[in-house]
């Protein structure tokens, strides 16, 4: 058998945060974050040894710039787990959880982290040291909040739970950013009282606008996708530069760092080397890759020339390209604005209308959604979503289901037929000159 | 022009075709077992057998169906669920709808005027309201599978059976029969309970007249009646329904030796 519908040959895979050729991604960009997260492994076992503070935060809306003022190390449980997943270790904690008895269907990151705590809080990428301070950030969803609470009693700290308004309006509302913008200054005033440090205004305001600066050019880099070809690839390859936007967030490393991607971004363009050598099919991607087979998911793509050229997920820490961006002449405003715009803190409508705007401004022939039993927030919702894209507005899509964390949840061979029947659909359509789009119903 | 083969590896069988100028002029039909790569070229040797056509005279082979993979010899592979659509097109023109429902697979599929998919659902991590679902049941009874269908219509009074799993509806099966039902009616409640759950199917993609019904389980008699019954409509079947994946493989092929891609 020599052929398939799709004459590509697959690409040799890009790793994602482990060793190997991968002509995917960036060089230098690839070589810098592997750095950064080394160094930021490493640094949070130093953290323990020299008794420093170590505060626990989710990703979505979070506030790293206000926690870091106060001295604290912050660990990201969501992707400590990630990381896991990709190294193959999640399912070990998982199991661990599921024998303390989580159930199979609880949050797969909660029963990574869970699991991991109970067995020392060793990973193959760097000790995790427990934590001084739980600051749960988003609280959109409520096996979060109850997976901060769990962590609150087992391992003894306190916990900060930021009540978050769910937004069903474009904009954020006076009286949601008010009401964020009151529950910073609680909280700043528990981290006086708890560090007995004094909060630095001015301070803020300077990692604020480093901040702004790497913002910047987060939104430059995935807006590179409206290019045609794509020089870049805006679901596998931008996860993976997601690291320092969400983790190291306010520093002059992290500037530096999109500063690199972004010249690295502008030498593909000039040599022509983009990501799919002959890019047949434009992509806007929904919801979180299955980590535990990533490589496997993104070959699945690559063999019918297909590329990503926006997608929702590397917005999960904030929706910096709709202009929800850190201002330090508006500190608190500013945070309380980006921690009301986390995507999964969006209404469905408001989700959809973007998805919408992505494939026009990005020029997508398909929608591709990626659904995950573990994560209901996330997920909920996306059969509808696929339904409203197909009949409302005529643009393929498919919607496939696995698990971000749990491998036992992720069948190739079933995923696979979906994604090859999909993409021949549309090859054929595209090779009728005539083709009738879908329907709407 | 030389001939097409079109070979579809299922779950329970490998089904072969030869087209001529679009017209199925052999067939055959195979069990599955574990040398996928011996079961194509048997079921490609036994349909060239069939009408005393030399291989030679094959010029083009499209693998289709989860083994598709294996069939080495071929020229090309193609998801059944294209292979479904077009060949449903091919033997009911007006077909807007596919419903195969083979051994551990349900699909549904909308098809363009030109035998296109637009849009498709399948049954996802269960095998409930399939052909091993009846397999089961039938089991459970004491029946072959191919008695099941004539069965079911002469039901009288029908029991609900829930589809939510291929085994535990086995279970349920017993149960009924310890209850004293009758066989007739335990498997007129299965195939209403398949019917239920590929209707559900059916709708997420959107029900359009014409629907073609492919797939083993098309063979089904009681299956078909069933599924008319519960979609209101009437249901295309043909005696090559179990055949529809290899006609649509081998239809691809034609095309690609009109297209001068001739081995």
């Amino acid at each position: 058998m020599t052929d398939t519908l799709a004459s590509t040959p697959p690409a040799s895979s890009g790793a994602h945060g482990s060793g190997g050729e991968s002509p995917g991604f960036l060089k230098d960009a690839r070589e810098e974050q592997r750095r950064m997260v080394e160094e930021y492994y490493s640094g949070l076992a130093q953290a323990e040894k020299e008794k420093r503070p170590v505060a626990y935060m989710l990703v979505g809306g979070n506030l790293t710039e206000i926690v870091r003022s106060f001295g604290y190390e912050v660990v990201f449980p969501e992707i400590v787990a990630l990381n896991c997943a990709i190294k193959h270790k999640s399912l070990e904690y998982i199991l661990q959880a599921e024998a303390q008895g989580y159930g199979l269907d609880v949050c797969g990151y909660v029963k990574n982290d869970l699991g991991l705590q109970s067995l020392g809080g060793d990973t193959p990428f760097g000790h995790i040291p427990k934590p001084d301070l739980l600051v749960c950030s988003f609280s959109g969803c409520y096996v979060y909040i109850k997976w901060w609470e769990a962590l609150a009693e087992t391992l003894g700290a306190p916990l900060f739970n930021f009540d978050v308004p769910y937004q069903r309006t474009d904009a954020p509302q006076k009286e949601d950013i008010d009401y964020m913008v009151a529950q910073l200054w609680e909280f700043v005033h528990l981290l006086e009282k708890k560090t007995g440090r004094a909060f630095d205004m001015a301070e803020l305001k300077r990692v604020l606008a480093r901040s702004r600066r790497a913002e910047e050019a987060w939104v430059k880099y995935l807006e590179a996708g409206k290019y045609r070809p794509s020089p870049i690839e805006a679901y596998f390859e931008a996860v993976f530069y997601m690291f320092p936007i969400n983790v190291l967030r306010g520093t002059e490393e992290a500037v530096r760092f999109y500063d690199t991607v972004n010249q690295e971004v502008e030498v593909r363009r000039k040599e022509g080397n983009y990501p799919v050598p002959e890019e047949k099919v434009r992509l806007v991607v929904e919801g979180v890759p299955p980590y535990t087979n990533y490589r496997t998911f993104w070959d699945f793509f690559r063999k019918w020339g297909a590329v990503s050229v926006a997608a929702t997920y590397p917005k999960v820490g904030g929706l910096f390209d709709r202009g929800f961006l850190h201002d330090p002449a508006r500190p608190f405003e500013s945070i309380a604005e980006y921690s009301l715009g986390a995507y999964v803190n969006q209404s469905w409508p408001i989700r959809r209308e973007l998805i919408k705007k992505y494939v026009k401004d990005y020029q997508a022939d398909a929608v591709l959604i990626h659904g995950i039993k573990s994560c209901r927030s996330f997920t909920a919702g996306q059969g509808d979503l696929r339904d409203w894209l197909i009949h409302e507005t005529g643009t393929p899509t498919l919607y496939l289901e696995s698990d971000h964390q749990d491998p036992r949840y992720f069948a190739p061979a079933q995923i696979k037929n979906r994604m090859d029947a999909f993409f021949e659909s549309l090859e054929q359509r595209r090779s009728t000159a005539a083709s009738s789009p879908v329907v709407a119903r | 022009m030389k001939l097409a083969a079109g070979i579809d590896i299922g779950s329970t069988t490998a089904k072969c075709v030869i087209l001529k100028d679009s017209q199925v002029v052999a067939s055959s039909l195979n069990p599955v077992g574990v040398n996928i790569v011996r079961d194509a070229e048997e079921a490609l040797r036994k349909a060239l057998a069939e009408a005393s056509i030399d291989r030679s005279e094959v010029g083009f082979v499209t693998g289709t169906g989860y083994g598709r993979y294996k069939i080495s010899f071929g020229q090309l592979t193609v998801t059944e669920i294209s292979c479904h659509a077009r060949g449903a097109h091919l033997l009911f023109p007006g077909t807007r709808l596919v419903i195969d429902i083979g051994g551990q697979d349900t699909k549904a599929i909308r098809v363009s005027e030109r035998g296109e998919v637009v849009d498709f659902a399948m049954n996802d991590k269960c095998a409930a309201g399939t052909g091993r679902f009846l397999d089961v049941c039938a089991g459970a009874l004491g029946f072959d599978v191919a008695e099941i269908g004539p069965l079911s219509l002469q039901a009288r009074h029908p029991v609900k059976v829930s589809s939510t799993c291929t085994v535990f509806a086995e279970s349920e099966v017993t149960s009924h029969v310890s209850r004293g039902k009758d066989p007739k009616d335990i498997l007129a409640g299965l195939h209403t309970s398949i019917a239920n759950r590929s209707l559900s199917l059916l709708q997420r993609v959107g029900i359009e007249p014409e629907v073609t019904f492919t797939g083993g389980v098309s063979r089904n008699e009681g299956m078909v009646r069933s599924l008319s019954a519960r979609l209101g409509l009437p249901v295309n079947v043909s005696p090559l329904s179990q055949y529809m994946g290899a006609i649509g493989a081998a239809l691809m092929g034609e095309e690609r030796l009109k297209g001068g891609a001739a081995q």
